[in-house]
């Protein structure tokens, strides 16, 4: 799990090291990347909402 | 000696470059209120940090190519991906953004602000001028493209503010907050002024704001921003900012002529006096259209020049001018113009180029049918 959302992490921010790629195309399913990318997408968006009502008082 | 030369061009470059005329020139303008230095300012960080990431970058790359050139026997390193430098490459633009985007943003809140306003300004526009209404304080006309018709056809020598002038300015106090609330008759448009950092898009049956507080009288120009049709360029903005003392009796003023305007409407005009006032109306409102001399622009601007259909129809011809015709070009002119400006030019269009139909229509009728 943890090792997905670090994946999941990695492509948010763009980058990926070649072996864990390899890892993930290996042994990870594709649904729990999917859940997880979903999952986060919304935490995101979330975070920036946060941010953008702070900054606007 | 050329390449002393080529050193004291470079040299008088540079100088001309950082000169302030030329960068007032080139650049754009710092403008007069307090947010259009903020977005200037922004502006130049902004471009300062281009110029820097610009030199770093191309710096290494012509480096590079120079110095690990291949007839020096330079060989290519052979890898594939390298997490840090992707981590780096990734994370410094991100880290420049979002150091541009905490002071854009900070600005862009006051840009946004448009509360507390000491003075309200409705501004419509309609194709193609701009209509000013202070609200609260009954005063309100429009202004029009101030550029005599010769100097646009070629005729006459261009004047200092060619197609940046109008006959009636928007007249603004200094130091107050005006509210600006946009809007527009028919296409959209878009209300321009560089030195007041405004350019606000005027959208039908949308209100937009804005808002401006000058802090140096002058006169400031602008122009439409948005492609709006056949006179797009001969709708320019001209806002003349002045001392609130000044403004107060400008405002006066204003108020006083519109009592007068209204009082003309009761009393029955002569039809020399009508002619007159509707060959003003009709050179600054309708000729763009329908031509100086009546002839029109057909099949889109229809011939007013011996318009049997309309000479024999009064009524028709008042209908047009006043409600528009839907589905045309022709707009409804009852909010432009005022019942003394309409039976004027309804006039003068009845009885000139040949019109002789001799019929001088009443600015009371106007009135009585625009109530109902």
């Amino acid at each position: 799990m943890w090792k997905t959302v670090k994946s999941v992490l990695a492509a948010f921010f763009g980058v990926q090291r070649e072996a864990q790629r390899r890892e993930d195309f290996t042994s990870g399913k594709p649904i729990s990347f999917i859940l997880v990318g979903i999952l986060m997408g919304i935490i995101l968006v979330l975070i920036l909402i946060v941010v953008a009502m702070t900054a606007a008082g | 000696m050329r390449k002393r030369h080529v050193w004291m061009t470079a040299g008088m470059l540079l100088a001309a470059l950082s000169s302030h005329t030329l960068a007032a020139e080139w650049n754009m303008p710092i403008g007069v209120t307090d947010v259009s230095r903020e977005i200037y300012s922004l502006h130049m960080t902004i471009f300062w940090i281009c110029v820097v990431i610009g030199v770093v970058v191309f710096g290494a790359m012509f480096y590079s190519l120079f110095r690990y050139r291949r007839s020096k026997g330079a060989e290519a390193a052979h890898f594939h991906e390298h997490t840090m430098v992707e981590v780096i490459w990734t994370a410094v633009p991100l880290l420049i953004l979002v150091g541009m985007a905490i002071p854009a943003t900070a600005t862009l809140k006051k840009m946004y602000d448009a509360s507390e306003a000491d003075l309200d300004v409705m501004i419509t526009g309609q194709q193609w001028r701009w209509h000013y209404s202070y609200l609260g304080e009954d005063v309100e006309f429009t202004s029009n493209l101030g550029t005599p018709r010769e100097q646009i056809t070629g005729d006459g020598e261009r004047s200092e503010h060619y197609l940046l002038e109008v006959d009636e300015p928007l007249v603004l106090p200094v130091g107050k907050k005006v509210r600006l609330l946009l809007t527009s008759d028919d296409v959209i448009h878009s209300w321009w002024v560089p030195d007041l950092a405004v350019k606000q898009d005027a959208v039908p049956s949308f209100v937009n704001e804005n808002w401006v507080r000058i802090n140096e009288p002058g006169i400031y120009r602008g122009q439409c921003a948005e492609l709006c049709g056949k006179d797009h360029a001969f709708m320019p903005v001209v806002v003349e900012a002045v001392e609130p003392e000044a403004f107060e009796a400008w405002l006066a003023e204003r108020k006083a002529a519109a009592e007068a305007e209204a009082s003309g409407v009761d009393r029955e005009w002569a039809l020399d006096e009508l002619m007159e006032r509707g060959e003003q109306v009709y050179g600054s409102i309708c000729a763009s259209c329908h031509q100086p001399d009546g002839s029109g622009l057909p099949p889109s601007f229809p011939a007013l020049a011996g318009n049997q259909a309309l000479m024999d129809d009064s009524a028709l011809h008042i209908d047009t001018v006043v409600n528009g015709v839907a589905g045309t070009a022709m707009p409804a002119f009852s909010t432009t113009l005022n019942p003394v400006e309409l039976a004027a030019v309804i006039t003068y269009e009845r009885n000139a180029w040949g019109n002789d139909t001799g019929e001088a229509i009443q600015p009371a009728d106007i009135a009585e049918m625009m109530a109902e």
